[in-house]
């Protein structure tokens, strides 16, 4: 009965057939012929999937190919002066590199400074009432058509009741109803699950806002006390801005950057 | 008892895999065609119907995966052990939960998604939803790919796992690296496990069967262990550790006396004492190797001793055999020996655990008391016994020899032949083969005939004598017994008349209602009978609720008041109740409907059309004003004096109005499709039609198919 490495150890009784390393070489030769055969007939989806994969294992050979080849390449020489040739009251300059840094840090805080007023998206394609709302038609005729329901994802909070039918002009449905957003931190790179504290701002109208609907732009306050952020004074900030992203209704999910 | 078969494990796919094949799965098997034009509601059901299939097939992919391995905390603890140190209890239970939390993700995903889809107002909506459902899937599958990639190892592993069952008949074989314990092990099964002159050549446990009493016997080699704490013991020694504290089973302790195998007996004693306590409730036998490099006789005393004072260290169930795998001295030995021993021990624990009652209270020995002192030997012929006594007090055995052809020189075939004809008769087979064989020469079985007169027995008998066939006349007075025959019955028969007549039924009806009664007796039996032979009840029966009282419907007269009176009669019925409680009842009913007034006039007019009988239960005035508008009726449209319910009924005397009519004829029209069971756009329907490609154009010279 077979057990273990019962190919390897008939290998090794009974060693292989005769042509066995000829067979394999000669596959390994057929193998770009294959390929570049299945290349060229492939076609659609899978080829675009095929091209993209092949792109990066040529490029991952590129490198190594490279590696190899290091000590014959020719590289360009950045010292271009001799370290013994420099003068030894020359030695302790520092000069160019340093000023450099700064204009860098001078330059990095602007950045920063700009940054509190600027938010990732600034223009926004505004969104008309009509696509935003769609008629509901009610009576017992259905000949009234004061009601709204809102298409597109909303934040609605905790402890929200719906009005009574008979006032209700706009209707959040609860499918639509978003209490989680991604949002990626812009300078550690990571993204969170934060929870949705409230819609601070929708570009596209203050009546939006209101009703805590979230399209691409909208500024959105999330909770982000499980970070650890520290503001300036030195207290832990639990709740930030940040700005959607993407169409929630489209992706069903909300993401934000965090405005730092 | 499970049996442990790992072999069945389905293969697990790498992620980018599993991705590929749940994608390409939703793409096969759900509908592809959608336009914007479509109603929305279709278009949802339709990337919702994606979402949902794509979740299904991860989860049952994911399903499977988990069910097919085994639950370390559910099969022997020989593999729980095994499993642990092979691939580490927590590696692969967190594989396994990081599945199942994988599954529950998608779930997740989809139920959400399926949510979203529910309000998408449009074609695009719908199909950026069920995008992002598919990728965040995909995404969860993506991973999982370090679980999945291990999970496979795993399967491949365990599928190569010897089949080796805890609970059978097991020898074990253990001892220091290279003392001969594989050697042993091919000698005495067809194991083939690999056997170098150095250390560590066994790395896992390897099994081979063998054959004792004819019983199957399981016989384990283990990896050789070195004598160090078990803290210490890497995984090739863990799985003999595990093996010898997990089976019962006898052990075969193997020593190297001849110290070839780079261990000095002194090391082999230690780690004997080492691992003693594992020893424990088994059998043990210590056996001495090599014996034909260095014998146990010629050995020094002191090591000698010492292997001795190890054994007796043993206890009582523990034995020292010598052996040597090259001469195979003493091998058959050593096996016998164990498989003894753990055969007598198996047995015990048998009879002393409890089951064995159930078995004992079924059993019961009953020991014959002698009657009297009168000796009762067995029967033994004259000739057997002269027999016996030439044959020097042995019997000599009979071979059967059936279908074989004896020999010339058979020895056997020449004793028969001097014991003579008495002894032996000779049977018909005996004799074909004398006289050439079957085919050549047959019996003749005439010779057996019983006849009044043996000389008959082969006399020739003719088929035709003086123009007649025998076998007509083979009993010749068949005529007079027939009539014998026949006379007999009628005998019997008058016979029971007669006692029939003696006690004639008694019965208190009159002649005229005696037959009556056999009259309706008679109908009865035939209604009875045309009912079975019409009654092939082979399709599927419509409860009454739905079937409607077919019987009314398609017979008229069914409640015809004078049909009924009729039948009635016939049966001897007075039937004037029975239609007076019908109307009632008809009559309510109506009324509980709430008909117009036009239908319940008719109803009513026609019943007293059909019975212009006094109506007790109503009074003179109504009596009255009923008639004349009975009389009005008539006047106004003397049709509707049929009774209605004859008629199909058309729409608009269901009852229904214009809307629901609409909806009606539509159904009508659309016939099946209408129907909620019937082919939406899900059913892989192809229908027949030409394919241009290979119904026009050239078709001949190989053309019509290389296009
Ligand atoms: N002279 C002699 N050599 C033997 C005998 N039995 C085994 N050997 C030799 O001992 C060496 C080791 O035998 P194995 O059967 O591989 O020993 P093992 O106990 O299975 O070793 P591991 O699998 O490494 O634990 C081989 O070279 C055998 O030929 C024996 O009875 N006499
Ligand atoms: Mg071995």
């Amino acid at each position: 009965m077979p057990q273990h490495e019962h190919m390897e150890r008939h290998f090794k009784l009974h060693g292989r057939r005769m042509d066995a390393p000829e067979r394999e070489r000669k596959k390994e030769a057929r193998l770009a012929h294959k390929r570049s055969e299945f290349s060229q007939k492939v076609h659609g989806i899978r080829a675009k999937l095929y091209h993209q994969r092949r792109y990066k294992e040529k490029a991952t050979m590129r490198k190594t190919i490279a590696q190899h080849r290091e000590r014959a390449n020719q590289h360009a020489n950045d010292e271009a002066v001799a370290e013994g040739a420099l003068p030894a009251y020359l030695l302790d300059r520092e000069g160019v590199s340093r000023a450099k840094v700064l204009s860098n840090t001078i330059k990095q805080k602007r950045k920063e400074k700009a940054g509190k007023w600027e938010v990732p998206i600034p223009k926004v394609k505004p969104v008309a009432d009509d696509e935003m709302f769609k008629v509901q038609r009610t009576g017992t005729r259905k000949q009234k058509a004061w009601k709204r329901v809102v298409t597109k994802c909303t934040f609605v909070g905790d402890n929200f009741t719906r009005k009574n039918p008979k006032y209700e002009r706009f209707i959040r449905p609860s499918g639509l109803r978003m209490k989680r957003a991604n949002v990626t931190h812009p300078e550690l790179k990571t993204t969170f699950q934060l929870d949705i504290i409230g819609v601070k701002k929708n570009p596209s109208s203050q009546l939006y806002t209101n009703l805590g609907v979230m399209t691409k732009g909208t500024v959105i306050e999330v909770n982000v006390s499980e970070l650890g952020l520290v503001t300036t004074s030195g207290k832990v900030a639990w709740a930030k801005f940040a700005q959607v992203t993407n169409n929630p209704e489209l992706d069903g999910c909300v993401n934000a950057v965090l405005l730092v | 008892m499970p049996v442990y078969n790992f072999k069945r494990i389905g293969p697990v796919p790498s992620a980018p895999d599993l991705v590929d094949i749940v994608l390409m799965r939703t793409q096969r098997k759900t509908p592809t065609v959608v336009h914007p034009g479509y109603k929305i509601s279709r278009i949802r059901s339709f990337y919702m119907r994606k979402i949902k299939f794509t979740q299904q097939t991860i989860s049952e992919r994911l399903g499977n995966i988990i069910q097919d391995f085994p639950r370390l905390n559910d099969i022997h603890p020989f593999y729980a052990d095994l499993c642990n140190t092979l691939y580490d209890r927590d590696h692969y239970k967190l594989a396994l939960g990081q599945l199942n939390a994988a599954k529950g993700l998608v779930e997740q995903i989809s139920r959400d998604m399926i949510r979203m889809v529910k309000y998408g107002d449009s074609l695009y909506r719908c199909k950026c939803l069920k995008r992002a459902a598919l990728g965040r899937m995909c995404t969860v599958l993506k991973r999982q790919k370090a679980s999945l990639a291990y999970l496979e190892e795993v399967r491949k592993h365990l599928s190569r796992l010897p089949a080796l069952d805890p609970n059978t008949r097991t020898l074990l074989l253990c001892g220091l690296p290279n003392v001969g314990k594989s050697s042993f092990l091919n000698k005495v099964t067809r194991g083939n496990v690999e056997v170098q002159p150095y250390a560590f050549t066994t790395k896992s446990l390897f099994v081979g069967h063998c054959d004792y009493k004819y019983l199957r016997w399981q016989v384990i080699d283990t990896p050789g262990i070195l004598d160090h704490p078990l803290e210490e013991r890497n995984t090739i020694e863990m799985q003999s550790i595990i093996a010898l504290a997990h089976l019962t089973c006898a052990v075969l302790y193997i020593m190297d006396i001849s110290e070839h195998c780079g261990y000095t007996i002194e090391q082999q004693c230690r780690l004997f004492q080492g691992i003693k306590p594992l020893f424990a409730n088994k059998q043990l036998i210590v056996v001495v190797n090599k014996v034909d490099q260095q014998p146990w006789e010629t050995l020094e005393a002191e090591k000698r001793e010492m292997i001795e004072s190890v054994v007796k260290m043993g206890g009582g169930n523990c034995t020292l055999m010598p052996m040597s795998n090259i001469t195979e001295h003493g091998v058959s030995q050593v096996k016998n020996a164990a498989c003894e021993k753990l055969l007598e021990a198996r047995v015990d624990a048998r009879v002393a655990s409890n089951k064995i009652d159930s078995v004992m209270n079924r059993l019961q020995v009953f020991q014959p008391q002698p009657r009297d002192n009168v000796q009762r030997e067995a029967f033994i012929p004259e000739s057997v016994k002269k027999q016996l006594e030439e044959d020097g007090g042995r019997p000599k055995p009979q071979k059967s020899r059936t279908g074989y052809a004896p020999t010339v020189d058979d020895p056997e075939a020449d004793g028969d032949a001097t014991m003579g004809d008495a002894a032996v008769k000779k049977t018909a087979r005996d004799l074909m083969w004398e006289n050439g064989g079957p085919g050549v020469w047959a019996p003749d079985y005439r010779a057996i005939y019983d006849l009044k007169e043996d000389e008959w027995k082969f006399d020739s008998i003719p088929e035709i004598i003086d123009g007649k066939n025998i076998a007509d006349f083979v009993d010749p007075d068949i005529e007079n017994r027939l009539a014998a025959l026949e006379l007999e019955e009628e005998q019997a028969l008058k016979e029971l008349e007669a006692a029939n007549m003696e006690n004639p039924e008694e019965s208190d009806l009159e002649s005229e209602e005696e037959a009556a009664v056999m009259a309706i007796r008679d109908r009865k039996k035939t209604i009875r009978l045309m009912k079975n032979t019409n009654k092939t009840n082979n399709r599927p029966m419509m409860p009454r609720e739905f079937r409607g009282r077919a019987k009314d419907k398609h017979d008229p007269g069914a409640r015809n008041k004078n049909e009924i009176e009729k039948r009635m009669e016939d049966l001897g019925v007075d039937a004037s109740k029975m239609i007076e409680r019908g109307r009632s009842l008809d009559r309510e009913a109506a009324r509980k409907r709430g008909r117009s007034r036009n239908r319940r006039d008719e109803d009513d007019a026609t019943m007293e059309d059909a019975e212009p009988m006094d109506d007790d239960g109503q009074s003179k005035t109504k009596r009255k004003k009923a008639r004349r508008e009975r009389e009005e009726s008539r006047k106004r449209d003397p049709s509707v004096n049929k009774r209605t319910h004859n008629k199909p009924q058309t729409l608009e005397k269901k009852g229904l109005n214009e809307d629901t009519k609409a909806t009606a004829k539509k159904m009508e029209r659309k016939g099946r499709k209408g129907w909620a069971g019937g082919a939406g756009e899900g059913d892989n329907r192809k229908g027949v039609h030409l394919v241009k490609w290979m119904n026009t154009g050239k078709k001949r010279n190989g053309t019509h198919y290389c296009r």
